[in-house]
């Protein structure tokens, strides 16, 4: 072979050997520690936990991690990371007791997600019904769920569109203050939106 | 009056169904973009619903961006090809699993719900490896 023939095939070897597969580990917005564990390398089982943060690990053969300095990071993965949605924002409304009155204090709040809602282009809402530990859990999971259902109508009343949205009832589970069973609470019963 | 009350019931009643497939909706699609669902080629705007088994396509000034149901947001850069392969989430319970893979580009996930629930819940496939995401923020590069 010529040299000139070996040319191209020398910049396809140098490409090849710049150009492996990554994964770069980055701080969360809270700044809280994570982790991506490497559970297979080319088709073979085997564990590797990388939880350097800051740091990138070459995925073709066994992981090498190194440490890079995020002040540097090239234009491609800063524009990827600007270009991130902005992270949802969760409101927590009350009612009226007995009602689908939002208290005066919860007004407010309506004015807060439309105006959430339309500062993001294709935005979701998710309207979540919680309750307190008094009744059977799977009482409770309906009960939440049309507590959920009746904000959401609130919501549409609001002039929110509705296909933007959907409810769900997540019943006794994540207690906004922790209690035995069978205990009444006010703060646990409560409607959460979250705007995506 | 009677009949938009009627209207709305109905809607919500659908919407709050379990089986409801939407995973993800495009929040910001720039330069060359299609999902691929099949054989269909689809061009996504922003609010576009992403249901699982899609996959992201971007040219060379291809961007998209997006979130999930389960709060995971991902930005995939120009040159891309990416398959949501499984995604099952229960509201409810706020668990499910999470599958992606990253045939070629690039992609920066911010991890939700779903890597939050379970050790491993949430995977993300290379062509030459498979990831356990574990509740964070990263970039998977594959370039071609």
């Amino acid at each position: 072979m010529s040299p000139r023939a070996l040319r191209p095939l020398i910049g396809a070897v140098l490409l090849t050997g710049c150009a492996t597969p990554s994964v770069t580990l980055l701080p969360t917005e809270e700044g809280k520690q994570g982790a991506v564990a490497v559970l297979e390398t080319n088709g073979k089982p085997g564990e590797s936990v990388i939880n350097e943060l800051n740091s990138r690990t070459s995925l073709s053969g066994r992981p090498r991690t190194h440490a890079i300095d995020t002040s540097r990071l090239n234009a491609r993965q800063r524009a990827l990371l600007d270009q991130l949605p902005p992270p949802p924002v969760r409101l927590t409304l009350y009612f009226k007791e007995g009602t689908t009155t939002l208290t005066n204090e919860s007004e407010p709040g309506l004015d807060f997600l439309k105006s959430e809602i339309a500062h993001r282009p294709g935005a979701e809402v998710q309207v979540t019904g919680y309750t307190d530990t008094v009744g059977a859990r799977e009482d409770n999971d309906e009960l939440s769920q049309r507590r959920a259902e009746e904000v959401l109508k609130a919501l549409v009343d609001q002039g929110i569109e509705l296909s933007l949205m959907s409810a769900v009832g997540r019943g006794e589970r994540d207690l906004r203050v922790p209690t035995a069973d069978e205990v009444s609470e006010p703060a646990n019963r409560r409607v959460e939106v979250t705007v995506r | 009056m009677i009949n938009r009350a009627v209207l709305t019931l109905a809607a919500v009643a659908m919407l709050a169904q379990p089986g409801w497939a939407e995973i993800a909706r495009i929040k910001r699609s720039m330069g060359a973009t299609t999902v691929e669902r099949g054989k269909e080629k689809l061009s996504p705007k922003p609010g576009f619903l992403l249901l699982p088994g899609d996959t992201l396509v971007t040219g060379k000034d291809g961007q998209m961006s997006l979130t999930f149901i389960d709060d995971t947001r991902f930005s995939v850069g120009p040159n891309s090809r990416i398959s949501v392969d499984k995604f099952d989430y229960n509201a409810r319970s706020q668990t499910g699993e999470f599958v992606t893979r990253v045939n070629r580009g690039s992609l920066a996930i911010v991890s939700g719900q779903i890597a939050h629930s379970k050790q491993d819940a949430m995977k993300v496939r290379t062509p030459t490896s498979l990831l356990g995401v574990r509740g964070t923020k990263f970039i998977v590069e594959v370039p071609q």
